[in-house]
């Protein structure tokens, strides 16, 4: 192409050169990190094996809910699932107000969302890995949990409160 | 602007952005992120003796919460830790101890007595494998429930629910790895691999390469 016909001032040419190698180098990035290495989640919350997490008794998904780990604190396993039905187990948790509950959440089969009402928990969980977070429940009330992914039937349906008690 | 002004940058953003796809790639620096602080603890050993978590700094340590009633084979965290004892030739460690703790979760039963027992049929050499245990039930909840952030709890016949959890300490106190669930690598071969990474760190992360450590801590997520 002979730009001096097309009149391309150097400027804007010289940005869509840039732009070009960034689009290049960011795919080459990504297919990099998909193909020649497997995604993985940071650690240490690592991969579980996705057939098993919900049966293997060994397997704290396998009796999901919540625990308390210490005064106050609590772990919820929760196991987000869409066979045989759309649901999170457990639907229901209920705490005491004050108190931080760290979320492990993992799925046996699709990849879902967690995303919880009004607190800044919101994220992806994908079988196979586990996403953790934790949050501290302040104020009594009740904050539902959906499920953010909706690229399936069901997603929609899935839903859960957690209840804070004053 | 200046044209080799902006070759030069074009040259700049290009490197960036390729030593960053290679830093990824090579992983010339690998390193365990700096999860949270190891709770202090005043225990009692398997001898009698008082055991702080003080004694342990300059070590790495790994710790395991179990009980000496556990029906074996009770998650294999026993096994695991001798097959970790075993293989410790197989990291370079450049003289730094590794130290195991399993702390019990059942202190009513769990006298530094029966914890000496246990420690001599897993054949547990006292200098290497520490037991402790306490009188002080709401301190053993504190220390590991709050401070590891592990789960137990004694059901009514006696026996207890609790989670196989390892959790690795640096020489500084700080948690770097914790290990909560089965996954697809075995335990064992993770804690060794991490042993590894963690001991590189003490050794390289010196004068310029200590900064490269830092911002390796700050800017890389991924799972050596």
């Amino acid at each position: 192409m002979n730009t001096r016909q097309m009149h391309i001032d150097p400027y804007e040419r010289n940005w869509m050169i840039f732009s070009a190698v960034m689009l290049v180098l960011f795919a080459a990035a990504v297919s990099v990190a998909a193909f020649g290495m497997g995604i993985e989640v940071p650690a240490p919350e690592q991969r579980v094996d996705p057939r098993t997490v919900a049966t293997d008794p060994n397997s704290p998904w396998s009796n999901p809910g919540l625990r308390e780990v210490s005064p106050g604190k609590y772990d919820a396993y929760i196991l987000a699932r869409a066979v045989p039905q759309w649901e999170f187990l457990p639907k229901e948790l209920t705490i005491p107000a004050g108190s931080s509950v760290s979320f492990y959440v993992t799925s046996p089969d699709v990849q879902h969302g967690f995303k919880i009402q009004n607190t800044n928990a919101n994220f992806m969980v994908i079988p196979g890995q586990v996403s953790k977070l934790t949050i501290r429940f302040d104020e009594p009330g009740t904050y539902d949990f959906i499920c953010t992914e909706y690229c399936g039937s069901g997603h929609g349906i899935m839903y859960g409160t957690i209840t804070v008690t004053p | 602007m200046n044209k080799y002004l902006l070759n030069g940058l074009y040259g700049l953003l290009g490197m960036i952005m390729i030593s960053a796809i290679a830093f990824k790639i090579v992983q010339p620096i690998k390193v365990l992120p700096r999860l949270q602080l190891a709770p202090a603890f005043n225990l009692i050993d398997q001898n009698g003796q008082q055991f702080i978590s003080e004694n342990l700094r300059g070590q790495f340590v790994i710790f395991t919460f179990t009980y000496t009633q556990c029906p074996e084979p009770c998650f294999e965290i026993n096994e695991t830790i001798q097959e970790v004892q075993s293989r410790l030739g197989e990291v370079q460690l450049e003289g730094i101890p590794v130290t195991f703790v399993t702390i019990s979760i059942d202190p009513e039963r769990d006298t530094p007595e029966a914890l000496n027992k246990y420690a001599l049929s897993l054949g547990a050499n006292s200098d290497q494998w520490k037991f402790g245990t306490t009188t002080n039930q709401a301190l053993l909840k504190t220390i590991i429930g709050s401070g590891f952030e592990t789960y137990y709890e004694k059901k009514d016949d006696g026996s207890f629910s609790f989670d196989p959890t390892f959790i690795l300490v640096d020489g500084w106190g700080i948690v770097r790895a914790e290990y909560r669930y089965a996954t697809e690598v075995s335990s064992a071969d993770r804690i060794l691999r991490h042993l590894g990474v963690l001991a590189d760190e003490v050794r390289n992360s010196k004068g310029t390469t200590k900064l490269a450590y830092e911002a390796a801590h700050l800017f890389l997520c991924y799972a050596p």
